[in-house]
């Protein structure tokens, strides 16, 4: 492969990765080769990010391993314009969810990252929600969903195309800075039909409302017509759904084949459930059962997403696209842990082509195989101590 | 050594505590203070709890070779870092201390024994006998255990039986402290009782308030303000809410032959009980009218805490903790690469083991403890305060690194502004017997008062 010398270059080769991803498992090299050509190009041309790796005293040049890339830590993306796109080419920004935060992080896009964002998302989205085994073929990356119409033919594993898509979420005109409605408007474009939607308005405080009566409407008209659905959202709204359903006393049994996809905590915007209650009362609220159930890993600093499918009652290990690699690093010595180990979770996105590949996560996880099992965001627990400490 | 069984906190972790238990705990203390403790007299209490501090300064003394081979895998803390606290504060419990500390909050030390005048009550012929509550219950936070020290001692003076409540985990070293005066003196370890159980536990606290005459409470605002508001009105109570600390360091006190001495006085306070005591300090504020010096200072304070960790070890965290640092850690490490006139970090080589931040920016910055400190320049002491406004409420010590002439000036800046505990830059987390806990009497919030006017 002969190297890319253009972030247009390098997404043409990464589109082709990912298309060969789908038919054959990728070598490593190929992975280490494209990882290399990104620092390479992100290394010139995103300043901030030079300034890091220089003061590391790591260069394309003395790149040993693409583990070595210098991670960018999330919180960087709340100070720092990292981005080789300059102002003008900006299109879309992409925010850090939480209504408290004074400073979001900022993602910026153009219609070419997008291109790459989307296809990375829709095959490996297929893959994990729609298709319960391998074997799918990636949908083309011409189609963009910002101008697709919606039930094209894309393969999803033994689901049906067109799909009725149920987002409990604010449609992208509302809230045209959350990735995450970006990535709903993406899978409804690509897979959904006629009947996908969206179910949430904004609130004064950005705050995302739940339209329960128009959600909880869909949900029965599936259930009647006994066509099943796949309802996309994050905890914190299913929590919201879910007490509407018990305060009308409600139980639906939605069609086999129905799918739930869930994703995020709920920073403090809903009363906080457990996984396994969540899923529990999914199950018995909705009449999902728990192997329907997808979890979601994802984040606005990103472009690829990692799923975690339940299996015999136990959740199996989050795993990302192999344009996706996640290492868990110990706190301590930055260095990956062993098996089973816990530590923080490092990510190196190809697909990350306009910002920065290689981004340090706040998250702690535990190693299991080329997975990870999610713990949830460092925060200090029980203080050793008197003394006040950080929030 | 092994510790008996003698205290609900010897009970192994799994053993259930109930409100039953509690209760019967509560009512055995008070027989045995009736019995052993209301009849003892100042001066003899004063002797054990000398006796017991001189034990406890001794290598060879056997509760303190278990305190210290035993403590880093119950509290985190390296064994240096234990004997370096424990010999802190058993070096201010002689006869001395106490007595000075009995005048202090009562008049005179003899308050508690019998009817007698202080200077004061001579000029308006009164006498005034002071009397300790029946039981006193401390609730405690975290693994520093001098708080609970300090409970057991005014305990003693005031001869109230007590009942301690450590947090989870907590309990070692104040225990192996118990074990030590129930060793010489069993009578009086049967006046005292500890447990440990998580804090808010509803039913547990209850049964033990409903026994109590007085209450302390140290922890976060929130837990403090449970506690008192879960109190039956008659209870005395005496809360210790969030503090933090912070040192001021002058241009002129780190000149030339000063400034080593200084820097490891600084390095001490941080290293003292990992940092994480409210006496701590989380920031350096250093006086710098850019000639560099607040970098010169945090420079030096990271290769001083470089040497200190090779002998006195920083105790292991949990991972969560690590990766609290770690994440702190690396924004610094971007905004030193991105503007390095207004960050700098020093960082311990694959470990969390310490940490120095410079920052350009006033603001008081929360550490993360566990070593970890900030270094910022100020042009002055008001800079420094304006940039304190925010924890102004919560501020208990200011370590003070300055010379002679420059002391007075400041303390009343200081003072005037809000601290209550000024005290020499190395010495915050070694505070004397006499430290009025946040500003307030020791004794004042539990004792009570019977004048006799003649």
């Amino acid at each position: 492969m002969t190297t890319p010398s253009s972030f247009a270059d390098y997404s043409r080769c990464l589109i082709a990765f990912i298309e060969r991803a789908g038919r054959t498992v990728p070598a490593t090299e190929a992975f280490g080769a494209l990882a290399r050509s990104l620092f390479a190009l992100q290394f010139a041309a995103v300043p901030d990010f030079q300034r890091l790796c220089v003061a590391r005293g790591i260069t394309p040049g003395s790149l040993a391993d693409w583990r070595d890339i210098p991670a960018m830590p999330t919180t960087a993306f709340k100070e720092l314009e990292l981005s080789s796109l300059a102002p003008t080419e900006r299109t879309t920004v992409f925010h850090s969810s939480g209504t408290t935060e004074h400073r979001p992080s900022r993602h910026f896009h153009n219609a070419e990252s997008l291109a790459v964002y989307e296809a990375s998302l829709l095959p490996w989205f297929a893959r994990h929600v729609l298709g319960r085994a391998g074997g799918f073929q990636p949908p083309s990356v011409a189609s963009n969903c910002t101008s697709a119409s919606g039930g094209r033919n894309a393969p999803g594993g033994d689901w049906k195309l067109p799909a009725r898509l149920l987002c409990l979420a604010p449609p992208p005109q509302l809230s045209p800075h959350s990735s995450l409605v970006h990535m709903f408007a993406c899978v409804s474009a690509g897979f959904g039909g006629s009947g996908s939607q969206f179910f949430a308005t904004v609130g004064a405080s950005k705050d995302w409302q739940l339209d329960a009566t128009a959600a909880l409407g869909a949900l029965r008209a599936a259930e009647s017509a006994g066509e099943p659905v796949v309802l996309l959202g994050t905890a914190f709204m299913f929590v919201h759904l879910l007490d509407e359903l018990e305060r009308l006393g409600l139980a639906l049994a939605l069609p086999p084949g129905s799918r739930v996809m869930e994703t995020g905590g709920y920073k403090g915007r809903s009363r906080e459930l457990p996984k396994v209650e969540l899923h529990a009362l999914l199950t018995s609220r909705l009449g999902v059962p728990p192997e329907f159930i997808v979890c979601e890993y994802g984040m606005s600093e990103l472009s690829s997403q990692a799923y975690s499918l339940i299996t015999n009652h136990c959740s199996l290990p989050f795993r990302f696209p192999p344009w996706c690699r996640a290492l868990v690093v110990s706190p301590e010595t930055g260095r990956e842990v062993a098996e089973g180990k816990t530590g923080l979770l490092r990510l190196f996105d190809l697909a990350n082509v306009r910002s920065v590949m290689a981004i340090q996560t706040e998250d702690l996880a535990v190693r299991r195989g080329d997975g990870f099992e999610l713990l949830g965001r460092a925060a200090q627990t029980e203080a050793r101590g008197c003394s006040l400490l950080a929030a | 050594m092994t510790l008996p069984n003698y205290f609900l906190a010897d009970l192994p972790p799994e053993a259930e505590l109930s409100p039953a238990m509690i209760t019967e705990a509560c009512l055995s203390l008070k027989r045995n203070r009736a019995h052993y403790l209301a009849v003892r007299d100042t001066p003899s209490v004063l002797r054990t709890l000398v006796r017991t501090g001189e034990d406890w300064l001794e290598a060879d003394y056997p509760y303190r070779k278990f305190a210290l081979a035993e403590g880093p895998a119950h509290t985190g803390f390296s064994t240096q870092t234990i004997a370096t606290g424990l010999d802190g504060f058993f070096r201010h419990l002689t006869g001395e201390n106490l007595e000075a500390l009995l005048a202090q909050e009562l008049g005179t030390t003899q308050r508690l024994d019998a009817f007698c005048a202080s200077s004061s009550d001579n000029r308006t012929r009164r006498t005034a006998l002071a009397t300790g509550p029946e039981l006193v219950g401390h609730i405690t936070a975290g693994y520093v255990p001098n708080a609970a020290f300090m409970a057991i001692v005014l305990g003693l003076l005031t001869r109230s039986a007590q009942f301690i409540k450590c947090s989870r985990g907590g309990s070692f070293l104040p225990r192996v402290f118990l074990h030590s005066l129930y060793g010489s003196e069993p009578k009086l370890g049967a006046c005292i009782e500890m447990a440990e159980w998580r804090g808010g536990s509803a039913a547990l606290e209850q049964a033990l308030f409903e026994q109590c005459a007085a209450v302390t409470a140290t922890g976060t605002d929130e837990a403090v303000e449970a506690v008192r508001r879960a109190l039956p009105p008659r209870v005395r109570f005496a809360g210790y809410g969030h503090q933090v600390s912070f040192g001021y360091v002058t241009r002129d006190a780190f000149l030339g032959w000063r400034a080593k001495k200084l820097i490891a006085a600084a390095a001490a306070d941080v290293v003292a009980w990992d940092q994480l005591g409210c006496l701590s300090p989380h920031v350096f504020y250093v006086e710098d009218n850019g000639t560099g010096t607040a970098l010169q200072f945090a420079g030096q304070l990271a290769e001083e805490l470089a040497r200190r960790e090779a002998s006195e070890p920083r105790g292991k965290i949990s991972t969560e903790t690590a990766a609290h640092i770690a994440a702190r850690r690396a924004i610094y490490e971007v905004r030193t690469a991105h503007a390095p006139d207004q960050t700098r970090h020093w960082c311990s080589p694959n470990s969390t083991a310490w940490t120095v931040i410079y920052e350009a920016e006033a603001r008081f910055a929360l550490s993360c403890l566990n070593r970890f400190i900030y270094v910022k320049p100020v042009l002055d002491v008001a800079e420094a305060l304006r940039g304190a406004d925010p924890v102004r409420d919560h501020i208990s010590t200011v370590g003070l690194g300055a010379q002679e002439h420059e002391l007075e000036a400041l303390a009343k800046q200081f003072a005037r502004w809000g601290a209550s505990r000024l005290c020499p830059l190395g010495q915050m987390q070694n505070p004397p017997l006499t430290w009025r806990h946040d500003g307030r009497p020791l004794m004042g919030d539990l004792v009570r008062w019977t004048d006799w006017e003649q």
